[in-house]
């Protein structure tokens, strides 16, 4: 995957149209959080508490773990346990073939992603019906989600018109972006409500009452999991808050951060099952509360990664995120966060490009509302990468040099020297190509060096 | 051992008073600042605002309401029917003149709901589920109409009363069923409704 990343990269550079679609969405997201924080006095303190909600939860995560199992059975939901994704994936498999299930409807959940089970359902022979819109339109691309909050966002609106064309029974007739919504609506209304059970995800998991919270700007995870028979929850552990006032900070903050609204349009808590005599809602409710390497996470120095509500504030303002998009990440999850997650989940040697492709602006720990040190995090897997020899030789050979010469304070001086005078070879003002720098001068100039060092200014001026 | 055994094995034990611990966390929340003389005109500020979109008429006394709803009908929607849960409360109102179906028309139709509580921070409804509560028609119709009574408005996410007993669902309503899933550009009526209108009564 090493060499996969670079590929991926320099192919979503060389897409126009990628870079178009990516734009459109990211920078209204932009925009629009950028007002809603302004409209937010204390915001700072805030992302300060937010953060310490979190890291509380996290020191204590058995207990609140223990409080919200013994909670949900009490409300009659059924609990189960998966240390790693095939065992999560094969409890919901299981879970469905004891229904009977020919359909599932699943809600968007960044978790079933991780876990790989629309891979698993269809594996298994099971219709899997994606209700919110843009998974839709990756189910129906046979794609992979690009973006944690927009999963579509690298497609156009020409890619999506096509696709539905193709795909819908009952396509737009006009080529607006509303009439394609309003495609996509009867396309799903049908198989939503026909399906045998509904699997969502969980932004919140709240400890005292056993009450599970989903937030969506479509409906689309009610609309899924209320009619079938049967509701799974799949979880991470790190899911958990004490009580709805702590899960309330938490959602000003994820509303805000996503989407600039004050509150997300539908947030929803169940508490287990239909009771004797309501009139709708699944007789069965099952919740699957997931490790997949976070408790190694919480041990092995990524405690604060575990703070994250997927809020997807630190993709939107990336400078790299914003140039490739999210599939060039290959992992679940792009961006800042998802560059610390991918090594954790996928392995560092699958993936030790991505803590590199980074310009340690810390443009995303500036905006993260519960404040996870993202560049730091980056860094350390860099340190990681290193101690282990994952580096190729030519970067370790050249690093090793330089760390020697950098010892040798008058050959430092005298390489530097040698190095501004020799790169003004190349270009007056700008370099447009020079050995061993292609890398860089390929997609942009590289300023040539004016006058003379640092150090020989500096000892100019001292005098 | 079990997974669950060995998860909380992992996870550890836990030193120190957790409650005390998470009551204090929860000290002077950051928020944004409500009029507690202004909670009305708050509400009505925040379901203007564009990511909640939604009108609102008040209604003076209980036995106006078939008739306040009967004229949003006329006007705003197309197809005849409104769903009523069967509320005793609602049901004692006087709803002759009024075309009532038994279920949703599916994409078509209006659904009325009676709040629990709304707030005035956000221009949230909340809802509860019971035998006399259904959630689905709230989800399927094109026109949702929500009833609030004044003195359960409350100022804050917070002060949301909790439930006398845990409903199998309780669901804030903050807008209508909307995306932003092609190009960022919102558009109304994903799934659910189009229109929300809230009816404050009293
Ligand atoms: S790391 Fe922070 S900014 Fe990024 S998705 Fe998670 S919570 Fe949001």
């Amino acid at each position: 995957m090493t060499a996969g990343f670079k590929a991926r990269a320099a192919e979503a550079l060389a897409d126009p149209v990628l870079k178009v679609a990516v734009e459109r969405t990211a920078g209204t997201a932009e925009t629009k959080r950028a007002a809603a924080v302004a409209a937010f006095e204390d915001f700072e303190a805030a992302r300060t508490r937010a953060a310490a909600i979190k890291d509380h939860v996290i020191a204590h995560l058995g207990h609140y773990l223990e409080q919200f199992e013994a909670n949900a059975i009490a409300a009659g939901a059924q609990v189960h346990w998966a240390e790693t994704a095939d065992a999560a994936c094969e409890i919901v498999l299981d879970i469905c073939r004891r229904a009977g299930a020919k359909s599932v409807a699943r809600s968007k959940s960044m978790l079933g992603e991780e876990i790989g089970l629309p891979h698993a359902l269809a594996e298994a022979g099971i219709e899997r019906v994606e209700t919110d819109l843009a998974e839709h339109i990756i189910q129906l691309a046979g794609e992979r989600p690009s973006h944690i909050v927009w999963p579509a966002m690298h497609k156009t609106r020409e890619q999506v018109s096509t696709l539905f064309r193709a795909r819908h029974a009952e396509p737009h007739a006009e080529e607006t972006i509303a009439a394609m919504a309003q495609s996509a609506r009867r396309h799903l209304r049908a198989a939503m409500l026909g399906a045998d059970v509904g699997i969502s995800g969980a932004n919140f998991l709240l400890a005292d009452s056993g009450a599970v919270c989903t937030v969506t700007n479509e409906g689309n995870a009610e609309l899924s999991v209320v009619p079938p028979r049967v509701h799974i929850v799949t979880a991470g552990i790190e899911k958990l808050v004490p009580s709805m006032d702590h899960a309330v900070h938490l959602l000003r903050m994820l509303a805000r951060s996503a989407t600039g609204a004050t509150l997300t349009q539908y947030t929803t808590f169940y508490t287990g099952p239909k009771r004797g005599a309501d009139l709708d809602g699944p007789e069965e409710m099952h919740i699957v509360l997931i490790d997949n390497g976070r408790t190694k996470m919480r041990d092995e120095g990524l405690a604060e990664m575990l703070r994250c509500i997927r809020c997807g504030a630190c993709m939107n303002h990336c400078v790299v995120f914003r140039q490739i998009g999210g599939h060039a990440y290959g992992g679940t999850y792009p961006g800042p966060m998802g560059a610390v997650l991918t090594p954790a989940l996928d392995g560092l040697a699958a993936s030790r490009d991505l803590p590199q492709a980074c310009t340690m602006n810390g443009k995303c720990q500036e905006v993260c509302p519960v404040r996870i040190p993202l560049p730091t995090l980056l860094r350390g897997w860099r340190e990681k990468s290193w101690r282990e020899g994952l580096e190729p030789a030519s970067t370790r050979g050249a690093v090793r040099l330089w760390a020697w010469a950098a010892r040798q304070p008058w050959l430092y001086r005298f390489g530097s020297r040698l190095a501004v005078r020799g790169m003004r070879l190349f270009g007056g003002k700008w370099i447009t190509s020079m050995p061993l720098a292609s890398g860089w001068t390929r997609h942009r100039d590289l300023p040539a060096p004016q006058g003379r060092t640092f150090m020989e200014q500096y000892r100019e001026r001292r005098r | 051992m079990s997974a669950r055994e060995a998860i909380l094995r992992r996870l550890g034990g836990n030193a120190g008073d957790v409650a005390d611990e998470a009551r204090a966390l929860l000290r002077a929340p950051e928020r944004p600042p409500v009029d507690p003389a202004a909670l009305a005109e708050t509400f009505a500020e925040r379901l203007a605002a564009p990511s909640v979109a939604a009108s609102l008429e008040r209604v003076p006394v209980a036995q106006q309401l078939p008739a306040a709803v009967a004229r949003h009908l006329a006007q705003h929607v197309p197809m005849p029917g409104l769903y009523l849960p069967p509320d005793a409360w609602l049901q004692a109102l006087d709803w002759r003149g009024i075309a009532l179906d038994a279920a949703v028309t599916v994409d078509g139709g209006a659904a009325l709901a009676v709040a629990t509580a709304a707030v005035a921070e956000t221009g949230s409804l909340v809802l509860d589920t019971s035998p006399t509560a259904p959630m689905l028609p709230n989800f399927l119709a094109l026109h949702h109409l929500v009833v609030v009574r004044h003195e359960t408005l409350v100022a804050h996410l917070e002060d949301i009363p909790a439930p006398l007993e845990q409903p199998r669902a309780r669901y804030w309503i903050t807008g209508v069923s909307g995306t932003t899933d092609i190009e960022g550009q919102y558009v109304r009526g994903a799934h659910g409704p189009r229109f929300l209108h809230v009816l404050l009564l009293g």
